[in-house]
Parts: C-alpha cells; sequence; structure tokens
C-alpha cells in the first residue's frame, strides 16, 4: 500500500516537470516576447532589458534557470508588473481564490451530494423532479450569466450585496453560487444516477432481509458505494474550482490568480504563465492522487487489487 | 370412434396466428427506444430548431448581422409608447432621445433635437420633415421644487401634454432589441448560433476522429504501446485545458472561426480516446475479433470494421455530450475577449457586449444567454435519451 502510494507519489512529480517543460517551450515558441510593443523600443533598451531578465541567455540555459526556481519556490520576477515577483503576486492572490473555491467546494458536497441521494431515494416523486430540473437548469447555465443576473438582481435592483469584492460575508455567497452551480448541479444528478443503481444491487437486497433498519442500508451501505464517482469527479473540479475561474472573478473584481490566467499569456509574461501553470497542475496531479488513496479508503475492492500490483 | 366427430383443421392457418416478432436492427430498435424518451424526442427538436435557427433564419431577413444604425441604438424588444396624437406614438429613450414608433410597433424615425435647455432640463425635438415639434421636460424628481412628483417626463406637443406612457408593443423592427451601436440583436444571436454550433459541431468532430483513432490504436496493440500512449493522455488530461486553448489562441493570433476550432479540436480529444480505448479494450478479446484474425484480416480494416462500428454506441452518446460542452467552452472563451472578432459574433461574445450596459439593458444579455441555455439543454437531454437507447448494457427485450 506505501508502496503504491510512493510510486504513484514520483509518477505525479514528474507528471508537475513534463508539464512545466511543454508550457516553457511552447511560451518561448510563440512569436514576439514580453517586451514586444505596438511602438518598438529601440535595440540598445530593448537588449539591456532581455539581460536584465536573462531573456538573451541561450534557451536551455533559462530552461535550467528555470527548473532551479522552481525547486527553490522562486518564480521570478513578473515581467509586466515592474518590481514585483510572480511569488508576490501568487501570495497576494491564491488566498482570495482559495476562500471563494473552499466555499464553493464545501457547497459542492454539502448541497450535491445528499441532495442527489434524497431524490434517488424519492425516485419519481414530486420532490426528485423538482430536484432533477433544477439539476438541470444548473448544468445549462453558464457561470458568466448566473454571475452575472445575480449581480443585476442582488446588487443592482435590490441593493443587498455590493456589487464587487470581497468586503463582507454577505459578498461570498454570489461568487460562491456562481463557481459551483454547474459542479453542484453536476454532482447531484452524478449522485442520484449512481445511488439509484446501487439500490437495486443484490447486497442491498440482501442487507434488507437480514433485517438492517432502512437508515443503516441507506447510510452504511448503499451511500458508500454510490459517492465513489462523484470522488472521481470532485478531483479534477476542486482543482480547476482552487485555482479560480477567471470569468467569475472578473465578474466580481476578486483580486484572485484568475485573472492571470488571461493576462498573463497576452501579455507573454513568460515567469507568470508559468507559475500559474505549474501551479494548477500540481494542485490538479496532488488531488488526483488524493482520489486516488480516498478510492482505497472506501473501496476495499480497490485496496486489494493495488496490494496485489 | 366414430371418425365424424373429427374435423381436418387446416394446418396453415395454424402457423398464421403464432405472434412472430418482427426482427429489427440495431438502428431500427434504437429509434424505436429513443421514441418513447419523451425528453430525448423534446431534445431532438430543441436541437432541430436551434440549427434552423442559426442557419435558415438569416436567410429570411434581409438585415446582416454588422448593418447598424446608431440612430436606433439601445432598443428594448418591449417599448412603452407615448401617445402624442391620434396616431403619432413615440418611444423616450433612457439617454433621452426620442424615438418615433407605429401603433403596432415598428419603429419609424429618430427626432432631431433642436434646443436644449440642460439647466432646465428641456430639450425640444422635431421630426425629419419638421411638421411635429415634441417638447420634453426631465426636470421632475432631478430640479429642487419638482420633488415628489408623481410622474418623471412631460411631453408636449401642439399644447396637449402627456405623463404617461399608454400604450406597451413588442419591438417589431428589433424582435430581441437593438446592441449598443444599433444592430438587430435577434439577427446577431442567429449569426452566434451559426458561429457557435460551427465551432462545437467542427470542433466534436476532430476530437472524435482523433480520439477514435488514438483510442482504437492504443488498445488494439496493448503492451508497451498501449501503456506509452496512455501515459500522454493521463499528462494531456493533467494540463489545465482552457489554458492551452488560450496560448493556442495567442499562437495563432488572429481571431478567427478556425482558430477556435483548431484550439478545441486539438484538446479536448483525450475523453473520446479514454472511451474508446476502454471499448475496444474488451471487444478485442471477443471471439468474432479472433475469427477475423484467423481469417487473415489485417489490423486496420479489423479496427475500422469490427472494433469501431461495435462501439459506435457509446461514442456517439459521448459525441452529443461533447456538443454542449464545446459551445459551453466556446462562450467562456469568447466571453473572456479571446473569441471571433467584431463585428462577427458568438454567443459568448454577444454576452460580453451586454455586459458594460448590463443595468440599463439587461434583455442584451439575456437572449444570448438564453439561446445556449437551450443548446445545452436540448443537447443534454438528447444525449440522455441516446444514451438509455443506444447503450447496449441497458438493452432489456
Amino acid at each position: 500500500m506505501g508502496r503504491y502510494f510512493f510510486r504513484r507519489f514520483l509518477y505525479s512529480l514528474l507528471t508537475i516537470w513534463l508539464i512545466a517543460s511543454v508550457t516553457f517551450f511552447m511560451m518561448h515558441a510563440i512569436p514576439g516576447g514580453p517586451f514586444t510593443r505596438e511602438k518598438a523600443i529601440p535595440d540598445e533598451i530593448l537588449r539591456v532589458i532581455e539581460a536584465k531578465y536573462n531573456l538573451d541567455a541561450p534557451l536551455y540555459e533559462q530552461y535550467f534557470d528555470y527548473l532551479k526556481g522552481l525547486v527553490t519556490f522562486d518564480l521570478g520576477p513578473s515581467f509586466q508588473k515592474v518590481g514585483t515577483s510572480v511569488n508576490d503576486l501568487i501570495v497576494a492572490g491564491f488566498p482570495n481564490t482559495a476562500k471563494v473555491g473552499f466555499f464553493a467546494i464545501l457547497a459542492i458536497i454539502v448541497i450535491g451530494v445528499p441532495v442527489g441521494i434524497v431524490s434517488a431515494l424519492k425516485q419519481n416523486k414530486p420532490l426528485d423532479y423538482i430536484v432533477m430540473f433544477g439539476a438541470t437548469l444548473g448544468v445549462t447555465i453558464p457561470s458568466f450569466v448566473i454571475a452575472t443576473v445575480y449581480i443585476y438582481i442582488f446588487a443592482g435592483k435590490l441593493g443587498w450585496v455590493p456589487p464587487f469584492g470581497l468586503r463582507n460575508a454577505v459578498s461570498y455567497i454570489g461568487p460562491m453560487i456562481a463557481l459551483s452551480g454547474y459542479s453542484l448541479s453536476f454532482v447531484a444528478r452524478l449522485t442520484r444516477s449512481s445511488m439509484l443503481e446501487i439500490l437495486r444491487a443484490d447486497y442491498i437486497q440482501t442487507a434488507r432481509a437480514n433485517g438492517l433498519s432502512e437508515y443503516s442500508v441507506i447510510a452504511k451501505h448503499a451511500v458508500k458505494n454510490a459517492v465513489i464517482p462523484v470522488i472521481t469527479y470532485l478531483g479534477p473540479t476542486i482543482a480547476a474550482i482552487m485555482t479560480g475561474s477567471f470569468v467569475v472573478e472578473r465578474i466580481f473584481a476578486i483580486p484572485g490568480i484568475g485573472r492571470y490566467f488571461v493576462e498573463s499569456v497576452t501579455n507573454r509574461d513568460y515567469t507568470t504563465i508559468m507559475a500559474v501553470t505549474v501551479l494548477y497542475a500540481t494542485i490538479y496531479v496532488f488531488m488526483v492522487l488524493l482520489v486516488d488513496i480516498a478510492y482505497a479508503l472506501v473501496d476495499p475492492r480497490i485496496r486489494f487489487e493495488k496490494e496485489k500490483a | 370412434m366414430d371418425a365424424s366427430k373429427f374435423v381436418i383443421i387446416d394446418k396453415s392457418t395454424l402457423i398464421d396466428t403464432e405472434p412472430v416478432r418482427q426482427s429489427l436492427t440495431y438502428w431500427q430498435d434504437a429509434w424505436r427506444r429513443l421514441k418513447k424518451h419523451k425528453p430525448a424526442i423534446a431534445g431532438l427538436i430543441g436541437v432541430i430548431f436551434i440549427i434552423l435557427f442559426g442557419f435558415a433564419g438569416p436567410l429570411l431577413s434581409s438585415v446582416s448581422y454588422s448593418d447598424q444604425d446608431v440612430d436606433f441604438a439601445n432598443l428594448p424588444p418591449v417599448l412603452n409608447l407615448y401617445q402624442m396624437d391620434e396616431d403619432i406614438y413615440v418611444f423616450l429613450t433612457n439617454d433621452y432621445k426620442l424615438i418615433q414608433v407605429s401603433r403596432s410597433g415598428m419603429v419609424l424615425e429618430k427626432y432631431k433635437r433642436i434646443e436644449q435647455d440642460p439647466v432646465n432640463k428641456i430639450y425640444t425635438y422635431a421630426n425629419a420633415a419638421r411638421d411635429i415639434e415634441v417638447v420634453l421636460d426631465f426636470s421632475y424628481n432631478l430640479l429642487p421644487g419638482k420633488m415628489d412628483s408623481p410622474y418623471d417626463y412631460t411631453l408636449t406637443y401642439n399644447n396637449s401634454v402627456v405623463t404617461e406612457s399608454t400604450r406597451r408593443v413588442l419591438n417589431k423592427k428589433y424582435p430581441f432589441g437593438s446592441d449598443i451601436v444599433g444592430r438587430n440583436l435577434l439577427i446577431r444571436v442567429m449569426y452566434g448560433a451559426r458561429i457557435s454550433l460551427t465551432v462545437a459541431f467542427v470542433a466534436s468532430l476532430v476530437n472524435l476522429f482523433i480520439g477514435v483513432f488514438y483510442g482504437s490504436i492504443s488498445a488494439y496493440e496493448g503492451g508497451r504501446t498501449d501503456i506509452i500512449m496512455m501515459r500522454i493522455v493521463d499528462l494531456l488530461n493533467s494540463i489545465p485545458l482552457i489554458l492551452y486553448v488560450i496560448l493556442i489562441m495567442v499562437v495563432f493570433g488572429n481571431r478567427g472561426l478556425w482558430t477556435m476550432i483548431i484550439a478545441l479540436g486539438s484538446v479536448y480529444w483525450v475523453v473520446m480516446a479514454r472511451l474508446v480505448r476502454g471499448q475496444v479494450l474488451s471487444l478485442k478479446e471477443q471471439e468474432f475479433v479472433l475469427a477475423a484474425r484467423a481469417l487473415g484480416v489485417s489490423r486496420n480494416k479489423i479496427i475500422r470494421n469490427h472494433l469501431i462500428p461495435n462501439a459506435i454506441g457509446p461514442i456517439i452518446v459521448s459525441m452529443t455530450m461533447m456538443i454542449p460542452s464545446a459551445v459551453f467552452t466556446e462562450s467562456f472563451i469568447s466571453f473572456i475577449g479571446l473569441g471571433v472578432s467584431a463585428p462577427m459574433a458568438s454567443w459568448g461574445t454577444l454576452a460580453n457586449d451586454a455586459l458594460s450596459g448590463l443595468l440599463s439593458y439587461p434583455y442584451q444579455l439575456f437572449f444570448p444567454s438564453l439561446a445556449i441555455a437551450v443548446t445545452m439543454l436540448s443537447f443534454n437531454m438528447l444525449g440522455d435519451g441516446l444514451r438509455d437507447a443506444l447503450d447496449p448494457r441497458l438493452r432489456k427485450g
């Protein structure tokens, strides 16, 4: 068991390295650099700037410098925001993204899963139809529409919430709804369908035949198996939410890291792009690893197979 | 025993009464079950409607998506008209433009502001022929001494004063309203459908081909090839794909339709590759593949003629689900300003354009969003139905 996860951990590190390399070379393959302007900068000045940021060095040298920086958690200076390092940008932005993301994920798990279970238990009853109607609506409306409509109604017309920023507790509600809307609906649907499948399984019938109470049949035996597909789905979703949906952050003017995704690519701000990509990849890869561990904890069959392998 | 008590029965009648079940092909059976699934049929109708809306809709109108008329900018789909005379109706915009509208809701003419007195907040308007002159006083509830008035405006024409709008009509010229430079929003949403759907269909097709090709080769070859090919897929899967779509958009520079298709098509095929691999892995162990191999059929032919046709159900279902997610992704990228360039517009671009004037003109966001939601809903319902109809595991009798 321990060996398996150690191997998986090494594999995760390898993945992060590969992603960092691919992004590095892809970024440098794009024509134009961070100091390409519509109005050309005189050659001498450009050379001085490039020398300052070490951009005149051969590509492989830049690459090794960059890897060295990654290992020591020094992500270098931002090319566009003079005087700030990328570390500063991330340290300033990530807590905001993470705070909003945390509440969104909490909502997905705390609301999505129970709603799906209840809906499955009340299959083809009015409650089921209402829940499924809401969930279907949730996966059809893009988050930017939810966000703008929310601002239009609650900030614009009613004035109940501040239109932007994270000033008080109430201001978290909007970004939370917009960020979690799609995934919450998806999780509810997923839980419902997997729950329905499980409820038809033979072992549930056996549990009932053995005289277990309905509560313990559902809570102890059915739910545990029904959440397995939800765990699979949650891994990448948590990574995506934690690194910020730039659309939601843009609409609510949250100073998170989501906006760097777009800004840095269009500005050719190499160091920021790399940092954001690697950050996302790291969270993603370790979320997948966590999902694997969670799997093994929930499902002994998987644990057994992994010990064999 | 008396033989006359017995009657000889004609044998042919007996055979006829035996119930014979008509045999159905795979597709007939799938269609039969799809028809029973009511939401799926609603989804199918929705999909057909959206396609007709986007591709046939603009043909019925002579207006182009880029035709603009600044005189009629930001007109809502529902107009509150002030009746000035027997057959003179006017509409007052938020920014104090006066527009003459026919009784039935046809936008006719913008009146020219011939005199303005911003201090006392009185504007005078006249039509082009100068035979109609209307005086607008919008000082109510704005200037001291005129607060607490029950109305905000008075419109004066031929000494008769109108304070209330008396007629609500649907905008005939701009059924979805007009945008910030006076382009017809209905036509733009139709063209948006064209762009969003073209991007989604072509990108999904590209995904389909790459995914099927990659997945089937990987599964059929097995062994080391399979491991390496799947490691690459795992790797691609752990990359923030949206970031790569943005990178590709920047690499290609111009923001055309094709850039978007290439970006989406080259990145999202990994899901399909995994699905096909799983299908082929279980199929290739079956006897009919062994038989084909024993007969000396080549690898490519086995994959093309035996394996893929048998996995077509899940592939089609996945394709139907891929289209709405491509519409979604496309609208996201357009929304952050990396989509097709003006004056072309996809639904995401339209929604983004509407953002600046949201509080005054919410309808500009409403219609593109509605279009996205209807598309998503239709494809999702159709996909759900197709899954039930095509998935062999769920087939019963």
